[in-house]
């Protein structure tokens, strides 16, 4: 059963695609684990399709304005017959595992792209980043091994832990894998976990990672940030 | 299947019919529970697109889609040339994965908002990044066919599938072989059939189904 998910702000953030790769990786990561999240992505997906694609509009004037006879004409003429006989792109062999210290994990889709690098560590913490792209926010695979800690730390940002695989505790509860948890900086915390355990996680990013597109490229916020 | 070749120009696309229609009939918020003449019509022509490659059809839904999908680009993208950018793609993947769009799984608007949805992010990637990754389908799964496409991919990975291939239907294993083993495209292989290229689609989904379902028999 899991405990922890998203609030229903980042969940419609998500829907429409406005958070950044690194929070995006770790919603779609918890609605593959968690029914009622997906359950509700699936409702926002549909209000969202239909206020985008059902409303009342009258485009009939726009249509030409914004130069899309033209790009329907060269659909008609030459795109889909071009299309057609394109070559169907050659499958892709994705390994989407992780093995580490022995222990081998199957990983939510989402991940199948993104597993580029390496685990490096100390002891039974080990860790394997993303290469996101975004250098405001640290993406990682997290691991750590029976009986194993994290020590004492508060956060400079927000911290973004989604545990995968195993449990963990800390001074405030048990977690179960598909909880997602969300602290601030205020928030201090030592995980420990008995018997494993593999997490997903974004640090360092203080509002960063759970704010939408619209907020990050406005120039102001830049500023702020 | 409708023949384009031998209507006009001007005749052929029925630009913004559907809309001026379909807003006469309907009128303020929708619930998704009420008949929906438009969701209607919308799915029919997808099926025209997936089984027929109705072009005259695809270009119903360019025009009732496409004004939309592009006043989408241009609050996201910030530029109308990337607006326009985004139109492009994601009609061009409709039109390339409409044989994978099921009717029971969403609704039309729904599966191409999808993917109008996924391929905006990877060109906001694009801009603020410079990133050329494609991440958008992986991150949101596409309301589509037991996600047929990767299925495809999965069942490359095993040589073993080929020995499976034999006790396809006749007509299912001609086409998979076309495609896997000769390697042949699917327009190729309709010419070579004289079959239409929505049919060579629709036989390699079920064959590719089929073969699933002997694996999965395999390995209980
Ligand atoms: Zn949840």
């Amino acid at each position: 059963m899991i405990n922890y998910h998203p609030d229903q702000h980042l969940l419609s953030l998500h829907a429409k695609g406005e958070l950044p790769l690194s929070m995006s990786i770790a919603i779609s990561a918890h609605a593959e684990l968690c029914s009622h999240c997906r359950q509700q992505l699936n409702q926002m997906t549909i209000a969202l399709s239909e206020q985008e694609f059902e409303q009342q509009q009258t485009v009939a004037e726009q249509f030409d304005d914004a130069g899309l006879s033209g790009l329907l004409d060269q659909f008609m003429s030459s795109t889909l017959d071009n299309l057609d006989t394109e070559p169907t792109p050659q499958p892709q062999v994705v390994d989407n595992t992780v093995t580490i210290k022995g222990e081998q994990y199957a990983l939510p889709r989402v991940f199948r792209k993104q597993i580029n690098a390496s685990w490096q560590g100390i002891g039974k913490v080990s860790r394997l980043r993303l290469d996101t792209g975004e250098p405001q926010a640290r993406a990682s695979l997290l691991h750590i091994a029976a009986n194993g800690e994290i020590p004492e730390h508060t956060h400079k940002g927000a911290e973004l832990t989604l545990l995968l695989a195993g449990e963990f505790s800390d001074c405030y509860n048990t977690y179960k894998p598909g909880d997602f948890m969300l602290l601030d900086q205020a928030h201090q915390h030592s995980p420990k976990t008995t018997e494993g355990c593999l997490c997903y996680t974004i640090v360092d990013a203080p509002l960063y990672f759970t704010k939408g597109f619209s907020k990050l490229l406005n120039p102001i916020g830049d500023l702020l940030y | 299947m409708e023949n384009v070749q031998s209507q006009s120009a001007q005749t052929r696309y029925d630009k913004g019919n559907l809309i001026a229609r379909s807003s006469n009939q309907r009128s303020g918020a929708m619930k998704s529970d009420e008949p929906n003449p438009m969701a209607d019509e919308l799915a029919h022509l997808m099926m025209q697109v997936a089984n027929n490659r109705c072009k005259r059809s695809f270009a119903s839904l360019f025009s009732h889609f496409a004004p939309k999908i592009n006043s989408f680009g241009v609050q996201r993208l910030s530029q109308q040339g990337l607006a326009m950018d985004l139109v492009q793609e994601t009609m061009a993947r409709v039109w390339t994965k409409a044989h994978l769009y099921n009717a029971d799984k969403a609704a039309v608007s729904t599966w191409v908002f999808t993917i109008m949805r996924n391929q905006c992010f990877d060109m906001l990637r694009k801009v603020q990044h410079n990133r050329e990754d494609a991440f958008g389908d992986d991150i949101w799964p596409l309301f589509e066919s037991d996600d047929a496409e990767n299925n495809e991919e999965d069942f490359l990975l095993s040589a073993n599938l080929l020995q499976h291939v034999e006790d396809l239907p006749p007509l299912q294993r001609q086409v998979v072989q076309g495609i896997y083993m000769q390697e042949l495209t699917q327009q190729e292989l309709a010419d070579k059939l004289n079959i239409p290229i929505g049919t060579v689609k629709s036989r390699l989904r079920l064959g590719l189904e089929k073969l699933k379902s002997f694996m999965e028999k395999h390995y209980d």
